[in-house]
């Protein structure tokens, strides 16, 4: 709320929006004859898509590692849901951007990251916790990384469905906002069964 | 590498919301989830009508020192109200708390009161949590039910996260299983007697075969659903949730 860092923050995220929010005019590497239809978008939703794919992407490798390991049914099963469910949007997300001549790829804008300097890596810290957990306590570690980790997506998705241009692109955020709560509400209470 | 920058772009797209005016809830943070918080009853939907913290129960903030279950913050009071009769976990003396995080701040300290006396405190100093964090509270000493605030102590800001844990102490070791969301083996709810293909409130449906989707139910391979007047078949075994409807998860169900 207060945060300091708020301020290198914004000027990260302008700097992110100046990396590869290339806008609907023309795309760097393609004609800008646009062979796809003048979709409405803007900058929040190309840097929506792609920071939901690669937030996506982070949630299916923690998701496999449950399906794999989890202990009970219901755990496996959600896993196994959030794999297909997720790398079916990451497609459909790609598609859109490629379509409107973008890329899909947040890697492609290094200089934005370099400004984070402030900030954990927290992907790859969770997934080194997650790798070294067995059982029951793997179990309640996935979970509860689970959780936060869809709280982040519907914190996003709202930021989408209040900045976003394009009609299609705000529907996934309000279904991703939807759809997450309901995992998180279905984590919730495997956490405490 | 891909991996690294999620949560920092996220962090992003939270500020770039505030800047664009967005009123989108403080970007962040955490909460007990087990024992659960009354944020997390809230969120788990065990206790209804709890107002906004439903949807965020990870922005609990306030300013340190407060002794209070909703940081001050006048929306969620609900958190304060002891009259809601929150349910209690059976806990032994030694408990195991564990957090959600949203974001890992520069931590203090974590602290755990039962009314104004601090009965552990987890020194961090100033250091960036685990991705996952977890304490381990001697609560000997205290018996019945008892309401406990854990607090999350910000190094870099002047804030904390709060969340209260109602304990019934002293039953044992273990705390009373809860029961989980539906059993696993279950099928889809019998079809309502009589009534063909109860329609999901939109107009419309010719009469596909199936009984009506409906979330939170137990989908196994092959069972054949309707919704919006044509039939689906699950691809997928999985408990159903609100948006995940068959027209738009391609992936779970296969139109007929």
């Amino acid at each position: 709320m207060t945060f300091p860092r708020r301020v290198t923050l914004a000027a990260a995220a302008l700097l992110l929006l100046a990396g590869c929010g290339a806008g609907p005019a023309a795309s760097a590497d393609g004609d800008p004859a646009a062979t796809a239809p003048a979709a409405a978008y803007n900058d929040a939703d190309v840097m929506f898509l792609q920071m939901m794919i690669n937030h996506h992407g982070q949630g299916v490798e923690m998701a496999q590692l449950a399906e794999q390991r989890g202990s009970r049914q219901e755990v496996k099963l959600l896993a196994a849901a959030v794999v297909t469910t997720q790398t079916d949007e990451i497609g459909t997300m790609k598609s859109w951007l490629q379509e409107w001549g973008e890329p899909t790829d947040v890697d492609r804008a290094p200089s934005a990251h370099a400004a984070h300097g402030g900030l954990p890596a927290t992907g790859e810290t969770e997934l080194a916790a997650l790798k070294t957990a067995t059982g029951r306590q793997f179990e309640q570690q996935f979970l509860n990384l689970f959780v936060g980790h869809q709280h982040n997506a519907i914190e996003m998705a709202r930021a989408e469905a209040t900045d976003g241009a394009s009609p299609q692109a705000k529907e996934l955020a309000t279904r991703i906002e939807r759809s997450r709560a309901g995992q998180i509400q279905q984590m919730l209470g495997l956490i405490s069964g | 590498m891909r991996r690294s920058i999620a949560y920092p772009l996220a962090a992003v797209g939270a500020m770039l919301s505030t800047l664009a005016v967005a009123p989108t809830p403080a970007q962040a943070h955490g909460y007990v989830s087990f024992p659960p918080s009354r944020q997390a009853l809230c969120a788990q939907g065990k206790v209804a009508n709890c107002g906004p913290i439903q949807f965020e129960p990870q922005s609990v903030e306030g300013p340190k020192g407060l002794k209070s279950c909703n940081a001050g913050l006048a929306p969620f009071s609900v958190l304060n109200d002891d009259s809601r009769a929150w349910p209690a976990t059976s806990v032994g003396t030694s408990v195991t708390f564990s957090w959600v995080l949203t974001a890992r701040h520069r931590t203090t300290t974590w602290q755990y009161f039962i009314g104004d006396r601090m009965v552990a405190q987890f020194d961090d100093g100033n250091t960036i949590p685990q991705a996952t964090v977890t304490h381990r509270v001697d609560l000997s000493g205290f018996s019945g039910r008892q309401k406990l605030l854990a607090v999350w102590n910000i190094g870099d800001t002047p804030m904390a996260f709060y969340s209260c844990v109602d304990l019934q102490i002293g039953g044992g070791a273990a705390p009373a299983p809860q029961q989980p969301a539906p059993a696993p083996t279950s099928r889809p709810s019998t079809p309502p007697p009589a009534a063909p293909a109860p329609a999901p409130t939109t107009a419309a449906p010719a009469r596909p075969g199936g009984t009506a989707w409906a979330p939170r139910q137990n989908y196994r391979v092959d069972d054949v659903v309707a919704y919006e007047g044509r039939s689906y078949r699950c691809r997928q075994a999985h408990m159903s949730l609100e948006s995940w409807e068959p027209t738009v998860t391609p992936a779970l169900w296969l139109a007929l």
